[in-house]
């Protein structure tokens, strides 16, 4: 008896065996009863595969573009380092000292900013509050859990360095959401930095070294925007 | 040869390759995640990674191709970090619509067809993603295992499953059951 699933798979042309290719071959050329089931499934699964297409929205495709120009103008420049650049230890230092840098500059200076009366929908400030809230708590959060890196096995750094990149993801769809593109796009760059972190690769100084003149423009714009009252993350 | 390879694979080579091909990465993306935030950021992750590891790019596939499955393995581990999270901290959901619910999930059902799109709906994930890898992508089932960081027999059995459960809804195998 040659099951709907062996007849899947003999379709497929995989996970069945030579013997049973060949056990189901000699079958299908002896039952026409089989044969023909064996045409209708394919009929009609064949049918399914005939998709359309959403279009990709122009926004998403812009970003796209301009994520991949950044990546290549940076490997442009980036040269190999040796030594003590080279060592994960490093990388979870620098790591760590650019989060620290962008808690300081969302998190605590939200929290030293003396209160703004700022015009606008109540609707808009709740949820902002509840966005910066939760940011404050996500680069505390991962301060410490960078922190804690270089006591970690490799298995406890990765998980952690997973956890860290997630929810980063987390955060910069909700800075993108919150009108913070370049907040977004400087949480996301972390991601290849702390892969490297995580699995001991080297060759990300020039990566490390572009982030944190990025943060250092960040920085920058944040001065000058804190003399705007309505500045807002 | 491989000067050749490496010259081809340029910048201006990943450029073409996004403008022409990134429609279909995406749609592959989005009816993995059934989240367009997710699928946008599995394509954006693919090109970075696939710019970074460029050198490994041997040329037996188009770089296209190549992109496509880095793209559809992005997908696959964002879609399981987030099932992740939205186990572990829950407090953390409420930046996230529940797939279901969201416009994104609407968005990723036109691109599966609505006939499809609402069959798969009673799919789990895993049988989901096995069905779309392996009978839309035409992926090897110990590929599959590898990428969702299961079993071959794990894999086939949500095949399976998959299956049967299309067959009630599309009328797969009509008479046959």
């Amino acid at each position: 008896m040659i099951s709907d699933d062996d007849l899947l798979l003999y379709y497929y042309r995989d996970g069945l065996d030579a013997t049973e290719r060949a056990r189901i071959g000699a079958a299908l050329a002896e039952q026409p009863e089989l044969a023909r089931r064996l045409h209708a499934l394919v009929a009609r699964l064949d049918a399914t595969t005939a998709l359309p297409e959403v279009p990709v929205p122009a926004a998403t495709q812009q970003r796209w573009h301009a994520a991949l120009a950044a990546a290549t103008s940076e490997r442009r420049v980036e040269s190999p380092r040796r030594g003590f650049f080279a060592q994960p230890k490093w990388q979870a230092f620098a790591a760590a000292a650019a989060v620290a840098v962008i808690a300081l500059v969302f998190g605590v200076q939200k929290l030293v900013t003396p209160p703004v009366s700022t015009p606008g929908p109540e609707l808009v400030m709740s949820h902002a509050s509840a966005y910066e809230n939760g940011l404050k708590v996500h680069l505390a959060s991962t301060e410490r859990r960078l922190a804690s890196l270089n006591e970690a096995t490799p298995e406890e750094r990765a998980r952690l360095v997973e956890t860290i990149i997630g929810q980063n993801r987390i955060y910069a769809l909700a800075a993108e959401r919150a009108g913070e593109p370049e907040l977004a796009r400087v949480l996301r760059a972390f991601t290849p930095i702390l892969e490297s972190v995580a699995d001991g690769r080297g060759q990300t100084a020039g990566s490390v070294a572009q982030l944190g003149f990025e943060l250092r423009v960040m920085q920058a714009r944040l001065k000058a925007d804190a003399a705007t009252p309505a500045k807002t993350l | 040869m491989l000067t050749l390879l490496k010259s081809w694979v340029r910048p201006d080579a990943f450029q073409a390759v996004l403008t022409e091909r990134s429609g279909r990465w995406y749609n592959a993306c989005l009816r993995i995640t059934r989240d367009a935030d997710l699928a946008a950021d599995a394509v954006q992750d693919a090109l970075l990674k696939a710019w970074d590891r460029r050198d490994d790019f041997r040329g037996e596939a188009a770089l296209d191709s190549w992109i496509h499955r880095i793209a559809l393995n992005a997908a696959i581990d964002l879609t399981r970090r987030r099932k992740r999270r939205a186990e572990e901290e829950l407090e953390d959901d409420r930046f996230e619509a529940a797939p279901s619910e969201s416009p994104e999930s609407e968005y990723a059902q036109e691109a599966l067809g609505r006939d499809l799109g609402t069959a798969l709906q009673r799919l789990s994930t895993m049988e989901r993603q096995v069905f779309l890898l392996k009978h839309i992508e035409g992926w090897r089932l110990d590929e599959i295992a590898e990428s969702l960081q299961t079993t071959i027999n794990g894999v086939k059995h949500a095949l399976f499953r998959a299956v049967r459960k299309l067959r009630v809804d599309l009328h797969v195998w009509r008479g046959e059951s």
